[in-house]
This record gives C-alpha cells, sequence and structure tokens, in this order.
C-alpha cells in the first residue's frame, strides 16, 4: 500500500506545483498590470454592440445529446479498459461477453444513426 | 457449464434478443409504420413465451453460480407479467393510433421492460436485482413520457425519472450496505451471514432496500409518485405501470425478504406490514376526493398493494401464496378496468372525468353492467375474484395472528369500497347527461367483457390458480 | 546524502520536487520554442517570414509575449462569475500540465511509472473540458458560451474515438503502462513499432488528436469569422496566456503520446544506434511539425461536418479496429503471426 501510494507522490507534487505556477502567473499581472475598468471596457462583447439579453440562454438540445452519446461510449471505453489489459488472461466466456457488450451498443448506436440523432443542421 | 447457464436464461435471452432486433428491423425499413405490426409481434412473442415459460418449467434450477434464479416462484411471477404486458399492449393498440402515439419504440420499450421485470423476480443476487430494476425502470420512464409534446405527459416521465432515481440511490445504498456487511451479493450467502440475528449494518440495508422496493410498488409512504405520473402518463401505459410491473416490484419484494432475508422473518415483518397499514388506508382514503379516473384508479393501486403485502407481512408460505393469488387477481382486474378507461371519450378526446360516466347504464349497459362487476371486485364485494382474493390475505394474516392488521384491513377495505361504488352511482343514478360518445374497439370490448366475466366465474375454482401459487411460495419460502 | 533523498520523508518529497522540476522547467521552455517554431512554419508555409525581430531570427518572441502578457491589464467582464471566471484558466492549464507526470522520456526516465497511465492521462484529458465550458460560461457573453459548448461538444466528441483507439494498443501489449507498451515495441527497430500493425489507427489517433485539442482544420471553437475567438473572447492577460499555454501543452501532450503509442517512444528505429531520450525528442518534434503544418495547409471544417467525420467515421472506424483486432490476437489468425507480431511479440 506505502508502495503504491508512493508512486502517485509525484502526480501531487507536480499538481502542487502546476497550480502554483498559474496563480503565480495571474498574481503577477494583477500586482504588475494597470487596472484602469470603465463600463464599456468590462461589458460583454458583442461585436461593438450593447449586449442585447442575458447570455445565460437556451442552447439547442443536440449538444445535450452529444454529452449523452459521450456518456455511453465513454463507459463503454471505461469497461474496455481492464478487459484490454487482461486480454491475454481472458477465458472465451470473457472474451464473448464483451463481444456481446459491445454488439449491445452497436445496435444502440446503429438506432441512433438511423434516427438522426447524429445530424446537425 | 456457460450453456446450461444460457439455457436457464433463454426466455430472458430470447426476449432481449427480439428487442434489440425489432429496434433494428424498424427503424431500418418503415419505422412509425411498422408500430401497429410490432406491437401485436411483441404481444405474441410475450404470450408464447409465457406459455413456454408456464408448461416447461420444472423445479428449481440456479445459473451463473447462484446469481440467476429459476424456480416455480419466478415462473409464476413471468407468465403473470408476460401475459399481461401482451394484455395491455394488444389494448393499447387502437388508442394509441388513434391518438398518433403509435411509435414502433413503444412496444420495444415495453419488451425491453419486460425483460427487466422478468430478471427482477428471478434475481438471485443483489447486481442482478439491480441490474433488472433499472432496465425495467429506464425503460418505464421513457414510456412514461411518450407523448412527448404534452406537458403532463413530460413532466410525468420527469417526475418518475427523479422520485425513481432517488429510490434506485435508496436501493443502491441499502444493497451496498447489505453487500458490506455480508461480504457477498449473492442472497443465499446474505441469508448465512444474516443468520437468525440480523446485525445493525445489515438492518439498515435491509431497511433501505425495502424503502427502494416500497417505492417500486408503490407502497405508502413512497407512492408520492403514483397518482401524478399515472395521470401524465398516456392512458395504455398507466395500465402498463398498474399491471406487470407491480407484479414484477411485488415479486422482487418476496424474493429478497425470504431469499436474503429469510432467518429474520421477525424484522421484516413489522416493516412490511407498517407498509402495508400505510398503503390501505393511503390509498381508501385518499381516493375518496379524486375525480379523475386514472388518479383514482393510482390510489386504488397504492391500497391493493397494501392488500397484496399483507399477504407478505404474514411471513408464512400460506402468505406469499395469498399474495400472489391477490396479484394475480388485481391484475386481471385492471386490464379489464383500463380497456374501458381506454375508451372513454368524448368528441375523439380522451376523457378522464368519473363524472362523465353519468347515467352511462342508460347508453351502454352491457359495458356498464362490466364495469361494475369490475368495480365491485376491486371494491372486494362478493362474491367476485376480488373478494377471493382480499380473503386469501386476510385468512393469511388471521393464520399469523396478526388479528390487528386483518381488523385494519377490514376497517379500510370498507372505506375504499366508497369511492368504487361511486363510479357505479354515477353510472347508474348520476344525473342524466351524454358525456361519452366514443365507440370501443373490439379488443378492448372483448378485454373488458372477458375480465369481468373472469371475476365472476372465477370464484368456481380461480382457475386453479391457487394450487400453482402454493407450489410457488413452497418454492420461495423454502 | 543519498540517503537522506530515499529514506526520509522531506528527502523523498524534496527529491520529487526536484525532478518534478526537472520536468516541468524544460517543458515549458520547449514550448516557449515551439510556439515560435508553429508561427515559424506557419509563415513558411505563407511566404512571409514570421516573428523575426525578437533575439537571433526571433528566437525570443514566445519570451517578449510572455511578458507583454504579464503586463496587460485584465478585464473581468461585468457580469461574470468571477470566481470561475479564473478558475477556468486555471484549470485548463493544470490538466494539460499534470498529465505530463506519467510521460516517460527515456527508458525509467518518468516521475510517476503508475500502472494506469493510459487511463490516468485519458482521465486528465477529460478534465480539460472543464476549463472550455467554465471559461465560457462565466464570461457571460455570448461568443464564449456558444463558442464552449462548440468546443466541449467537440472534445468529447474525439475523445471516444481516442480512447477506442488506445484500446487497441492495449490490446497489444496488456498493460497501461507507456514504459510497457514502448518496450514491447522493441525488437526489430522500426518494423517492431506499432504504426505498422495498428496502421489506420495512427492517422485516426492523428487526426483526432488535432480536434480534441482544438487545432486548425478543427479550431472551430475559435473560428474567428463567426465566434471572434470563441470561449476565450473575454479573456485578457495572463488567465488568456493560460489557456493558450494549456492548448499547446494539450497539443504537445498529444505529439507524446503519439511517440509512445505508434513509434516506439525513445527507441531507435535501427538497431544499431542506440536508443534515447533523443529519439523521444525527435520524434514529438517531428508529430508537433505535421501538426504546424496541417494549421498551414488546411481549411477549417464546417462544424456539422466536423461532428458528422467524428460520430459516423471515427467512432464506428475505431470500434471496428478494436473488434478486428481483438478476433486477430484471440483466435491467432494468419497463423498468429499478426498475434505474434502485436502481442508480446
Amino acid at each position: 500500500m506505502e508502495e503504491m501510494l508512493r508512486e502517485y507522490l509525484p502526480i501531487i507534487v507536480f499538481l502542487g506545483l502546476a497550480i502554483a505556477i498559474g496563480l503565480i502567473l495571474v498574481l503577477a499581472a494583477v500586482v504588475v498590470a494597470v487596472r484602469n475598468p470603465d463600463p464599456e471596457k468590462v461589458s460583454a462583447y458583442e461585436c461593438g454592440f450593447n449586449a442585447f439579453d442575458d447570455a445565460r440562454m437556451k442552447f439547442d438540445v443536440r449538444f445535450y445529446l452529444v454529452s449523452i452519446l459521450f456518456i455511453i461510449f465513454d463507459l463503454e471505453v471505461a469497461f474496455l479498459f481492464p478487459w484490454a489489459v487482461a486480454f491475454k488472461d481472458l477465458s472465451m466466456v470473457g472474451f464473448w461477453s464483451m463481444m456481446v457488450f459491445l454488439a449491445v451498443l452497436t445496435i444502440g448506436f446503429a438506432y441512433e444513426w438511423k434516427k438522426g440523432a447524429l445530424e446537425w443542421e | 457449464m456457460i450453456s446450461s447457464d444460457i439455457q436457464i436464461v433463454l426466455p430472458e435471452i430470447i426476449l432481449a434478443l427480439f428487442a434489440m432486433g425489432a429496434l433494428l428491423g424498424a427503424v431500418y425499413t418503415g419505422k412509425d409504420k411498422t408500430a401497429s405490426f410490432l406491437t401485436w409481434l411483441t404481444a405474441g412473442v410475450f404470450l408464447v413465451l409465457g406459455a413456454w415459460i408456464g408448461l416447461n418449467g420444472q423445479g428449481t434450477q440456479e445459473a451463473f453460480g447462484g446469481m440467476f434464479i429459476d424456480d416455480s416462484f419466478s415462473r409464476f411471477a413471468k407468465v403473470v407479467i408476460l401475459f399481461s404486458a401482451a394484455a395491455v399492449l394488444i389494448v393499447s393498440i387502437d388508442y394509441m393510433a388513434k391518438r398518433d402515439l403509435l411509435r414502433f419504440e413503444y412496444p420495444i420499450l415495453v419488451a425491453l421492460a419486460t425483460v427487466g421485470m422478468m430478471v427482477m423476480v428471478s434475481a438471485g443476487d443483489l447486481m442482478a436485482l439491480y441490474m433488472g430494476l433499472e432496465l425495467q425502470s429506464l425503460a418505464l420512464y421513457v414510456v412514461a413520457s411518450l407523448r412527448r409534446d404534452s406537458a403532463k405527459s413530460t413532466e410525468a416521465g420527469l417526475k418518475y425519472f427523479v422520485l425513481g432515481a432517488l429510490s434506485s440511490g435508496l436501493l443502491l445504498y441499502g444493497a451496498s450496505l447489505t453487500y458490506g456487511f455480508a461480504g457477498t451479493t449473492l442472497f443465499s450467502g446474505i441469508l448465512t451471514a444474516v443468520g437468525h440475528d440480523v446485525s445493525i449494518g445489515l438492518l439498515f440495508g435491509m431497511v433501505f432496500m425495502m424503502s427502494g422496493f416500497a417505492f417500486k410498488v408503490s407502497a405508502a409512504p413512497f407512492h408520492m409518485w403514483t397518482p401524478d405520473v399515472y395521470e401524465g402518463s398516456p392512458t395504455p401505459v398507466t395500465a402498463f405501470f398498474a399491471t406487470a410491473p407491480k407484479v414484477a416490484a411485488m415479486g422482487l419484494f418476496a424474493r429478497v425478504v425470504y431469499d436474503a432475508f429469510g432467518g429474520v422473518v421477525g424484522d421484516w415483518q413489522q416493516i412490511v406490514m407498517m407498509l402495508s397499514i400505510l398503503s390501505m388506508f393511503v390509498g381508501a382514503i385518499a381516493a375518496i376526493g379524486q375525480t379523475n379516473i386514472k388518479r383514482l384508479m393510482a390510489y386504488s393501486s397504492i391500497a391493493h398493494m397494501g392488500f397484496a403485502l399483507m399477504g407478505l407481512a404474514a411471513g408464512t408460505a400460506m402468505g406469499v401464496e395469498a399474495m400472489l393469488v391477490y396479484m394475480s387477481i388485481y391484475v386481471t382486474m385492471n386490464i379489464g378496468t383500463f380497456a374501458f378507461i381506454l375508451s372513454m371519450e368524448k368528441d375523439g378526446k380522451p376523457v378522464t372525468e368519473i363524472k362523465a360516466l353519468s347515467m352511462y347504464s342508460k347508453k351502454e349497459p352491457l359495458k356498464a353492467l362490466a364495469l361494475l362487476v369490475l368495480m365491485f371486485s376491486l371494491a372486494g364485494v362478493p362474491p367476485m375474484l376480488g373478494f377471493m382474493g382480499k380473503l386469501a390475505v386476510f385468512r393469511a394474516a388471521l393464520e399469523a395472528d396478526l388479528v390487528w392488521l386483518a381488523v385494519a384491513a377490514g376497517i379500510a377495505s370498507v372505506i375504499g369500497a366508497f369511492y368504487y361504488l361511486r363510479v357505479v352511482y354515477y353510472m347508474y343514478f348520476g344525473e342524466d347527461s351524454d358525456a361519452l360518445d366514443g365507440t370501443m374497439s373490439p379488443v378492448a370490448w372483448g378485454m373488458l367483457v372477458a375480465s369481468a366475466v373472469i371475476m365472476l366465474v372465477g370464484i368456481v375454482n380461480l382457475f386453479g390458480i391457487v394450487p400453482m401459487a402454493a407450489e410457488a411460495a413452497q418454492a420461495l419460502v423454502n | 546524502m543519498v540517503e537522506f533523498f530515499t529514506t526520509t520523508n522531506l528527502g523523498i518529497l524534496l527529491l520529487t520536487v526536484g525532478q518534478c522540476l526537472l520536468v516541468l522547467v524544460p517543458l515549458l521552455v520547449a514550448l516557449a520554442f515551439l510556439m515560435y517554431a508553429d508561427r515559424k512554419v506557419w509563415a513558411a508555409v505563407q511566404m512571409r517570414k514570421g516573428p523575426n525581430i525578437v533575439g537571433v531570427f526571433g528566437l525570443l518572441q514566445s519570451f517578449a509575449d510572455f511578458i507583454k502578457y504579464i503586463v496587460k491589464e485584465i478585464v473581468v467582464p461585468a457580469g461574470a462569475d468571477k470566481f470561475v471566471f479564473f478558475l477556468a484558466p486555471l484549470i485548463s492549464f493544470v490538466m494539460a500540465v499534470i498529465a505530463w507526470a506519467v510521460i516517460p522520456f527515456n527508458d525509467g526516465w518518468v516521475l510517476a511509472d503508475i500502472n494506469v497511465a493510459i487511463l490516468y492521462v485519458f482521465a486528465i484529458s477529460s478534465l480539460e473540458v472543464y476549463g472550455v465550458i467554465m471559461g465560457g460560461w462565466a464570461s457571460n457573453s455570448k461568443y464564449p458560451f456558444l463558442g464552449s459548448l462548440r468546443s466541449a461538444a467537440q472534445m468529447i466528441s474525439y475523445e471516444v474515438s481516442i480512447g477506442l483507439i488506445i484500446i487497441g494498443v492495449i490490446i497489444s501489449t496488456g498493460s497501461m503502462n507507456f514504459g510497457d507498451i514502448v518496450r514491447a515495441q522493441d525488437g526489430y527497430g522500426i518494423l517492431s513499432w506499432y504504426f505498422i500493425p495498428h496502421f489506420p489507427m495512427l492517422f485516426l489517433f492523428f487526426i483526432s488528436a488535432l480536434a480534441e485539442t482544438n487545432r486548425p482544420p478543427f479550431d472551430l471553437p475559435e473560428a474567428e469569422s463567426e465566434l471572434v475567438a470563441g470561449y476565450q473572447v473575454e479573456y485578457s492577460s495572463t488567465p488568456f496566456l493560460l489557456f493558450m499555454i494549456g492548448e499547446l501543452t494539450a497539443v504537445v501532450l498529444m505529439c507524446a503520446l503519439v511517440s509512445l503509442l505508434f513509434l516506439g517512444g525513445w527507441l531507435s528505429p535501427v538497431e544499431f544506434l542506440p536508443d534515447g531520450i533523443l529519439w523521444m525528442v525527435a520524434k514529438m518534434v517531428f508529430c508537433f511539425f505535421i501538426f504546424a503544418m496541417v494549421k498551414a495547409i488546411t481549411p477549417r471544417y464546417r462544424y456539422d461536418q466536423l461532428m458528422r467525420l467524428g460520430w459516423k467515421v471515427f467512432l464506428p472506424m475505431s470500434l471496428a479496429w478494436v473488434v478486428l483486432v481483438s478476433f486477430l490476437a484471440k483466435f491467432e489468425v494468419l497463423g498468429g503471426f499478426w498475434a505474434r507480431w502485436v502481442i508480446g511479440g
């Protein structure tokens, strides 16, 4: 356990260093750079117009659809990772189970394709 | 080993393959044009599978190291589930087609939900349990919001989904506690780990899991979703909700409390009794003020779940037997009633107001009579079949020395009778009006009349389901 | 002295910090020159001179830019969610950088030699999406909002095929550790590298990497003509710099991944030359050169084409490839030749 945790120590340290560098950069600008805001400067950019309405608006449901599809397929990939690592030691049952899983997902994929869930415009 | 396992789960596999094949077949050919045919086909597959399971099954077999159990209990539940799902599909075609709701996904989702239910009642492991439950629930969430352009239907779907996810969370929490304290997800292993004295951790796990089940069978105090979902969903979907999933959830409930916690009957008995009494009274009292027949049926189903749970609360083989009999009768009554509700319409629009039934007997004496029989049966008035179901659970409770439970149930059923009789009152003595003008499809008419006839004729020997239920109960309790 | 660094907790910590700096500092310096190289290549293709004022041949251009960013004013839009607004570039930067913790530059030259390295990189690069989404949302302005939506959808779309392509390599190797993956490509020099048996996947991976890192021709999030600069519109000064460094780091990380997964990492292409870090660097620079060339010579994709390519071409292809590889490997098709080549060859 101790050994395993030690392997991850560099990642934590690296994370700390990266955060530190990022913060230093932001703070450097805060300290060094001028700050001179005026209402025109801090208003939202909209090609020179004043902003028409709030930017928190409705957006196309297809983005939502893409994220749902992503979750499904990313999960599929997540299941595949351990399977692929243990590939050499897999029994036939293990092999075919994954193939059935992939087949079921592929059926879903074919369905959504044909249903037009992947169409943009 | 694997081929014999597959042999045992063959019905489920066939149904799942059918659903996937149908999905691809339909989406690559006529899409919604195939829906009507597909619905018939699905119903046919249900019937064939139901007959196959009912006639073919022998003894008790386990697959995948005990994760999947095929015994007479699961077979009994599966046959009821498959037949009722088929009946609902057949009844719904006409209604769905009229309202442009007949999408080809509908029968497929119902088929997938049915696969889930079949896995549920056969589960021998927490994993299989959850998998079946989720497959069922996810499919049901979607069919609840099948009418996408209706605010009520989407609301129903969303409500069902959010609350369903909550209950799944409770259930999972309980399952993981149980797994943590028992060290295994297998029911048989949990049974040994529990022994005859449940530890506090396992007790918590059990209570959480039972809360999850109570939600799925819509037993009070976990019933809040039922009226809204029943009201908002398209009526055929409501009919489906009220029948097969209830049987499956009840089967699962019984499966878990006996197979995993059979050693500590006393501990869960109290919870089931509480659920049972609350459901009976909530169902009976809250239904009185309802003016919408779908909401009425929702409360009616809550009350009926209370009675069915009473059988379970007895904690004996006889109790389980009574519960199974009760559920079978309940499902039959509900299919008939919903066949009628589906045909309630005026100027082509569906009507769900109870008042619309005023003086219906004058216009359609036969249908009114059939509905009268069904309502009496739902209320448990002798000599209808509904009375036999109630009698069975009362007897089971009395034999288990739960006299006060039986007395409470008696009171609740008297209260409950009021609103069933109100429907009858409107039909025969209401103010004169011509609220309903729809015609009934021959199939729905057949279902309605058949169901009413069964309610009357069935009391002779209940079509022999009692010995089957007894065998099923024996398989579970021992 | 040596004992202090290997046995005591403080020593180990200090040693690790030193090692991290040893990776981080050269990496950031290299980024500065790669940025310069990127612009030079671009300029050369368009027959311009590119940056040539600061330092010899303009070599110090990036450093001048760096100083310029620091002295610029940070403009925070009035309606912005301030905390998230500053968190977003930080996440973008940190996530791009910490993935390097598991990348080996030579045999054993790796900060964290963990056995789930690919999974770690995969997970971290998924988290980069958060920087984009948060940046677009926190700005409370329409262009960033739309840009971030597009960007996020694009990144996650291609992430799926990247994942599937990696699966193919893992099946061949049986390990998620980059060291093991490179060592599995050792043998007959260039002939043993995975880009031969996994040939089509090299292209898929490379193109997906372009899309995943929002590089041209898939730089729709920053499509100037329609979205100005996508989710970065409202950013200025060092927060903007952090976004840029993050993006470039992700690009170089993809170069490293291509080198490790398909081009044999630090292995020498011919047997008579020694293996070493120079090969790794050379391969990464080569990949980056291709990245820069692609940027210079390809026209931008349309968004619907981009999504079509991701979901209807790459996803089915990479999925089919996973199935193909696993069948070939499991059933030793072709007398097991291919399987032996690829599996523990």
